[in-house]
Parts: structure tokens; C-alpha cells; sequence
């Protein structure tokens, strides 16, 4: 029973980190496509993956590491689903080396940085850059300002997330995991940016 | 101005470098001296009058030469050993206990280097029997309690009681056991970021670990900032590279009740401080460990990037794992496997096991490396692919590495990881899934792209286990705990069975034992034992019971099990058959074949014909 519940599911793709985005242009309406989150450690990716797929936001930071997995399906009002696979990657240093491991193949990146930290920012950039030299060239990208409750700390001004953005064709999106706020949006923005497979096929 | 070795024996004053052919600048010497005494003097601020201690090892081509300074009563010992050979000579020699500075100079002559130990008198306190003939084992006695139980009787010595406390500062509640309820008030992560070399705290601080990067940059502290302990760092440097340029390693320096114990990895120096009277090996074999979980998470193709940049500074590439290291640690004082080098079994009946253990076998076989299924420290579960073994020390830092890195417990993950026993140099990935609160999956492989495969399984392994109720049965071994020497039965035929099985000897009949009855604890007055498998690398201890209930009577016991491993696998005399010891807390008895070892405690007033089976 066991071994034959899995083995349909291998059949499917080749098993591969990088098989979600080709299986899930199978069908039109239900998208499966996988999503890679990249930034510097501490600017709240996990947070705000957690907030996303389990609704909760623990304050206690926990240090993310390698990369862990989760996955979060949501409904469009075009009735279409899209099942979100997404690597959650650690922000450590040591598995910078390791990221094209969890992003190769991936159809979307969101970037995150903490608006409270102006060196979060600058690794978000570093973060663009790699992607746009070894990610897929049709990657949708979002740059996603985290910590966006924290405004008095503020270092990081709207505009310049906007205009950073705009320059390399990326969404732009503020957000707290700690609020919940724009955590919904910021994926169904993605969701809809999504290229969708010709509706021919 | 090159001088015989012997000659230096006649030189009164530390200034004798100067008369030596060392090949620094004398300045440079003199100021790295300056700062080690320093050093030392502030290590040993709250045991002794700061008297420096200087250690020096001179350069010398075909010899191995040494000079100490003892100070008062104290006996320090300096061990080098040539990084070309790997014999060892060891020395006893006498403590005079002169207040004046006294100076022994040892001379090596054996062109190969032998490392030198000197040693004190008051430690050489086992009384062995070297034919494994258990009826005639040694008696210690009262006199074998000296080195054992000074620090005990002493104010606060020893670091019984908890992990980062102060001297003469009792820490409450603090879990320190070995049993199952280990980690249940202990938090992993480090503490005292405040401190530095400057703060009174941290020098009382009982057991400092240190990683530093052999240009003197500190990698890691058990406690304070790394970067506020730059300068201590550059110190303990300079002690290393002091040595190492005579052509000698430095592996022990005494200073007082400290030890300071030195490990040199390639690029990487470790160095352990402590007045926990621990034997110094074992010290030594924590360091290895300690290194062992840098190399997990980083593998040891670190030291390309000292050979790049000799400056490079590592501290951002261990961001975030503080709690990984402060746990290792930890469980030096509470875990028997971080010096048996064998991993425990959680109980389970032979059904359940094998219900594991067939899952695990057919993912095994589809291409994993390592299929492990564990409750917390223990084993429920384990199978390799073909050829492929798995070292217990690796096991104990992996599944440190898994518990201590809270993440993991979120969500399924996927990670790199480096098996330093199976391969230092390349990262293998692990699958990490948490099947309940305790019980986790980790499922090793060589190639990148599994995760979905891997995935996959665990849905599989999962079901199984749900279906073969592995998951209850494990939660419920937990809360059972395992073997209680209460549960022994009292009648002595039995009990020789249960514990020496493999003793194949006939017993002979006790009529003592109707006097032991009345003590406490299980059997015979037994209170606590350790049986290791050697062939299997395992090894199986009961749980603790009365008397030996708190925290701190089981760091203690664990201590002295420790103590006993290390003088069972002396190098230089060991390994040793029997050992039989008495002090003031327990009758230890230790007895190693090349099946099995056993350690067991006893009431200290059992008679001594109720446990020589």
C-alpha cells in the first residue's frame, strides 16, 4: 500500500529539486510551480513563509538551515490554483555556495531584505544579480521589503525598494510576517505574474 | 651559541631562551612570553596567588627539550609531542612542593621525538589487574580517593552542578543527568555574550572551549564575544605557534587547578581550559569532537581558505550556530557516548524494531547512504547502503547538529552536512523530518537532487511506521526510560546473568548477599551501570535511581565513568582488564574483554564479595 502510493508520484517528474516548475505546466488551471526565497540572514524569510502557509509568526528567531521546504496552495478569482513549492534558504553565509541548488529551476524568486537594515538591502541586490546570471532567464522576480511594522527604524525608504525594482523588472512589495501585512498580497501578485501555459494547449 | 639540551638543565632563570637557538627574534619571543604569562596568571587568578607559569619549548633538531616552571605546591606538565611521530613517553615525575621556582628540564635523546609527560603523583591512583582474573582484582581503597574526591569535598570545585556557573555559585535546577530526562530545563545557545577576558565572571568560568584560526583569530568561544576575545585569541596563538616553531606541538599545560589543553587541526587551533579534573585525554578527545562538528558543518575544505588568505576570518561562516557547539558541549557533561564512542538504543521490543529497520533496509537500498530513525540521543533505527558504515562519533555530531538547530523541527528540510569520520572533505545532504516532538527521520545522500526522492520516502517510511505503531511504542520507551537496576533481580544467579553474560565462567555461591539486600539501589548494592558493545559500537546504561537522583550525583557518576574509561584505555599502560576503585561516593568497577566493557557503580559500602562475580 505504502509502496505504491509513492511510486506514482516518482513516475511523475524526474524526482529532481528543479522537476516542480515543468510538472506544474501540465495543467493550465492548477499551477504547480516552485519558489525560492533568498536574502541575508535574519530579515525574516522564514517568518514570513510561516505566515503564509501556517498563518503563525513566532517571534523566537530560529536559525534557518540548509534550506527548508514547504508548500502552500492558494485560489485565484480566475478559479485557477497555483500550488506554491517553496525553499525557504538559510541566510547564512556558508550556504551562499548552495543556493543555485535550491533556485535552479525555480519560476519564481522573492528576495527579502529588512527595511531596518540597510546591509540586508545591499545583499538583496547581490541576491538580483546572481539570479539574473544563473537563475532561469524567465524567473519572475519580487523584492520584498520585510519588518515593514518596525517604520521608526526605518533605514530603507519606500522609493528606493520601488525604484531598484522597477530598474530590473521586479515586483516591489513591503511586508510583516509580525502583522500579517501584504503577506497574502505579496503571493497573489506573484500568482498573477505568473506566465501562465498557453490556454491552446 | 647552540648549547647541549643538557645544558639548558643547569640554566636558572626563564630568560634561557636567550642562550637557545631559536630562530624568533628574542623581542618577539619575550612578548608573546609576557603575554602568556599574563594569561595564565588571570586563568589561575582565583586558585592561586598569580605567580606566572611559563612554558617553553626550544627548538632543537634531533631533541625534544622542555623547561617548566612549577610554582608553589602546584605541578604543572607539558607534553609535546613531534608532529612527525605519534610514540609517546611517559614520565612520572615528583612534585616537590617548593615555594621557590623550580625548573626540570627533561631530555629526550631518542632522535625521533618522544613527547614527555610529566605527571603527578596524586593521579596515579588505579590500582589494576593486568590478567582479567575478576577474584583478584586490585583494591584501592582509601587511598586511591585522594585525587577523586579532593575536588569534591572542596568548595565547588568541580563543575558539578551545571554547565556555566561560577565558581562557588550553585546553580539550581539545572539538568545535568544522563537518563531521559536530559535536555528538558537545559536551552541550547550561547550564553554570557557579555563577557570577556577582562570580566571576572568569565574568568571563573569552569571549562572554556576556544577555536581559533592559527593567525590568532577567534572562530569560536564558549562563552563572551568572539571578537571582544580577539586578544586572549592572539595569546593562546602565540603559546601554539611558540611551541610549534621549536619543532614541538604543545598539548598540556597545568597552571594550577587548570588544565589547558591544546588540539592543532591544520589551520585550525582548539584549546580547551578547565578546572573540572577531568582527565586531560579526555579534554583532548571533547576538542576532537569539537572540530568534528565544525568539519559537519563546513567540511574540512575550510582550509583552502587559509590557504588563500592566512587572515581569513571565519566567525561569519559559522553564523548562526552557536547553539550547535554550546550543546555539543553540554553533553560532554551528561552524554556517555561523547567519550565511549559507541551510540545508546532506545528500548523497543524486537517487533517494533524490526518493522523500523525493514523500511529503512529499502530505502537503503534505492540509493541513500544513511536511513537513521532516532528518538532524541538515542537509536531506533539505523542501516547504510552497502559498505557503508557510519562512525558513532558521527552519529552523536549529527544528531546533535539536527536537535540543536531548532529549524529543523518546522518543517522538512533539506541540508548540507559533512560526515567528518566518513568523508572530511565533501558535504553529503540530509533529509531532516520530524516524525513527532522526539522522533526524527534523517535521510543521508551523496547527490543534491534527491530531495523529492527523498521526500518521497519519508511519505512511505511514515505510513509504516504509523502502521506498525513504531511512532507510540518509541514515545512510550521514552517515558518508560530503559533498564532499572531496581528491576534486577536480587537473587545473585540472575543478576550474574544479566550482567556478565558473557563472563562464561561459573559463579560461585554467595552467602553474603542476604547483606546486601538491605542496601539501596538495585542488587548487591549495584547502582548504576554501562554495558558497551564493541563489535556493535553500542552501548546500554540503566536509567539513574536512587541515591543517585539529582543532577548533580550524576554529573558526578558521570565523571568518574569518564575518569575510569581513560585510565582503562591508557595509552601507555592500557588497555587494562579489570579495574576495581573505592572512594568516598562509590565502588567502581570497570572490566573490558574485547567483546564488551562494563562499568558499573556501587554502594561504597557494599561489601566487596557481593560484585566480584
Amino acid at each position: 500500500m505504502g509502496c505504491a502510493s509513492s511510486l506514482p508520484d516518482r513516475t511523475q517528474g524526474p524526482g529532481l529539486l528543479n522537476n516542480s516548475d515543468s510538472s506544474g505546466a501540465l495543467d493550465p488551471k492548477n499551477l504547480k510551480v516552485k519558489l525560492v526565497l533568498l536574502g541575508d540572514s535574519g530579515v525574516g524569510k522564514s517568518c514570513i513563509v510561516l505566515r503564509f502557509v501556517r498563518g503563525q509568526f513566532d517571534p523566537s528567531s530560529k536559525v534557518t538551515v540548509g534550506a527548508s521546504f514547504l508548500s502552500q496552495t492558494i485560489a485565484l478569482q480566475d478559479s485557477t490554483t497555483v500550488k506554491f513549492e517553496i525553499w525557504d534558504t538559510a541566510g547564512q553565509e556558508r550556504y551562499a555556495a548552495l543556493a543555485p541548488l535550491y533556485y535552479r529551476g525555480a519560476a519564481i524568486a522573492v528576495v527579502v531584505y529588512d527595511i531596518t537594515n540597510p546591509d540586508s538591502f545591499n545583499k538583496a541586490q547581490y541576491w538580483v544579480k546572481e539570479l539574473q546570471k544563473h537563475g532561469s532567464p524567465d524567473i519572475v522576480m519580487a523584492l520584498v521589503g520585510n519588518k515593514a511594522d518596525l517604520h521608526e527604524k526605518r533605514e530603507i525608504q519606500v522609493q528606493e525598494g520601488i525604484d531598484y525594482a522597477e530598474k530590473n523588472g521586479m515586483f516591489f512589495i513591503e511586508t510583516s510576517a509580525k502583522t500579517a501585512d501584504n503577506i497574502n498580497q505579496l503571493f497573489e501578485e506573484i500568482a498573477k505574474r505568473l506566465p501562465r501555459p498557453s490556454t491552446s494547449s | 651559541m647552540l648549547q647541549d639540551d643538557d645544558d639548558a638543565n643547569s640554566s636558572s632563570e626563564t630568560d634561557s631562551i636567550d642562550q637557545n637557538p631559536n630562530p624568533n627574534p628574542t623581542t618577539s619571543i619575550d612578548q608573546s612570553l609576557d603575554a602568556i604569562e599574563g594569561q595564565l596568571t588571570s586563568i589561575s587568578l582565583h586558585s592561586i596567588p598569580p605567580i606566572p607559569q611559563i612554558i617553553s619549548a626550544l627548538p632543537s633538531d634531533s631533541h625534544s627539550q622542555l623547561q617548566q616552571a612549577t610554582v608553589a605546591q602546584n605541578l604543572e606538565y607539558i607534553d609535546t609531542l613531534p608532529s612527525d611521530s605519534h610514540s609517546q613517553v611517559e614520565q612520572v615525575v615528583e612534585s616537590p612542593g617548593e615555594v621557590d621556582m623550580e625548573r626540570g628540564v627533561v631530555d629526550n635523546s631518542v632522535s625521533r621525538g618522544q613527547g614527555v609527560l610529566w605527571r603527578n603523583n596524586s593521579d596515579v591512583d588505579v590500582d589494576v589487574e593486568g590478567q582479567g582474573s575478576p577474584s583478584s582484582s586490585g583494591y584501592a581503597g582509601g587511598k586511591g580517593t585522594s585525587s577523586s574526591s579532593s575536588g569534591i569535598s572542596g568548595s565547588g570545585i568541580e563543575e558539578i552542578s551545571g554547565d556555566d556557573e561560577v565558581d562557588r555559585v550553585e546553580v539550581v535546577n539545572r539538568s545535568a543527568s544522563f537518563g531521559a530526562s536530559v535536555d528538558s530545563e537545559w536551552l541550547p545557545g550561547k550564553r554570557h555574550v557579555n563577557e570577556d577576558d577582562a570580566s571576572v565572571s568569565w574568568r571563573k568560568r569552569k571549562k572554556h572551549f576556544f577555536i581559533l584560526s592559527h593567525s590568532g583569530k577567534p572562530i569560536y568561544s564558549r562563552y563572551g564575544d568572539e571578537h571582544r576575545l580577539a586578544g586572549f585569541s592572539a595569546t593562546l596563538q602565540a603559546i601554539i605557534s611558540f611551541v610549534e616553531n621549536g619543532g614541538d606541538r604543545v598539548k598540556l599545560v597545568r597552571a594550577g587547578k587548570h588544565q589547558v589543553v591544546f588540539l592543532v587541526k591544520g589551520p585550525i587551533y582548539l584549546v580547551c581550559i578547565s578546572c573540572t579534573e577531568e582527565p586531560h585525554e579526555s579534554l583532548s578527545e571533547q576538542l576532537e569532537l569539537l572540530y568534528g562538528q565544525m568539519i559537519l558543518i563546513l567540511t574540512k575544505s575550510i582550509n583552502r581558505c587559509f590557504e588563500k588568505n592566512a587572515k581569513f576570518d571565519m566567525t561569519p561562516l559559522l553564523g548562526g550556530t552557536d547553539a550547535v557547539f554550546s550543546s555539543l558541549i553540554h553533553s560532554f557533561s551528561w552524554n556517555p557516548a561523547t567519550f565511549l564512542h559507541a551510540y545508546s538504543c532506545l528500548p523497543l521490543a524486537y517487533a517494533t524494531r524490526q518493522a523500523a529497520g525493514a523500511i529503512l533496509q529499502d530505502v537503503a537500498e534505492s540509493g541513500v547512504l544513511f536511513a537513521i530513525l532516532m528518538c532524541k540521543h538515542k537509536v531506533i533505527s539505523l542501516v547504510g547502503a552497502q559498505k557503508a558504515s557510519l562512525h558513532p562519533d558521527d552519529m552523536l555530531l549529527l544528531a546533535n547538529f539536527v536537535m540543536s538547530s531548532e529549524s529543523f523541527r518546522t518543517s522538512e528540510s533539506f541540508s548540507p552536512i559533512c560526515l567528518p569520520r566518513y568523508n572530511p572533505m565533501a558535504f553529503l545532504y540530509t533529509y531532516v523530518y520530524y516524525l513527532d516532538a522526539d522522533t526524527y527521520l534523517m535521510l543521508l545522500t551523496a547527490n543534491p537532487d534527491a530531495f523529492h526522492r527523498l521526500k518521497d520516502w519519508r511519505i512511505r517510511i511514515e505510513m509504516v511506521l504509523l502502521k506498525s505503531n513504531v511512532l507510540n511504542e518509541a514515545q512510550r520507551s521514552m517515558v518508560d526510560g530503559g533498564m532499572h537496576v531496581e528491576d534486577l533481580p536480587v537473587n545473585p544467579s540472575p543478576l550474574s546473568g544479566s550482567l556478565s553474560s558473557h563472563l562464561g565462567q561459573p559463579r560461585p555461591p554467595l552467602d553474603s548477599t542476604d547483606g546486601c539486600k538491605t542496601l539501596l539501589g538495585g542488587p548487591a548494592g549495584l547502582w548504576h551501570f554501562i554495558y558497551r558493545s564493541i563489535y556493535l559500537d553500542q552501548y546500554v546504561s540503566s536509567e539513574f535511581s536512587s541515591p543517585v537522583n539529582t543532577p548533580k550525583q550524576q554529573k558526578r557518576l558521570f565523571r568518574a565513568y569518564q575518569k575510569l574509561y581513560t585510565s582503562m584505555h591508557d595509552r601507555e599502560l592500557g588497555p587494562h582488564k579489570t579495574q576495581f576503585r573505592r572512594d568516598n561516593n562509590y565502588v567502581l568497577l570497570c572490566w573490558v574483554t574485547q567483546d564488551f566493557e562494563l562499568y558499573a557503580a556501587f554502594d561504597p559500602l557494599a561489601d566487596k564479595v557481593c560484585f566480584l562475580l
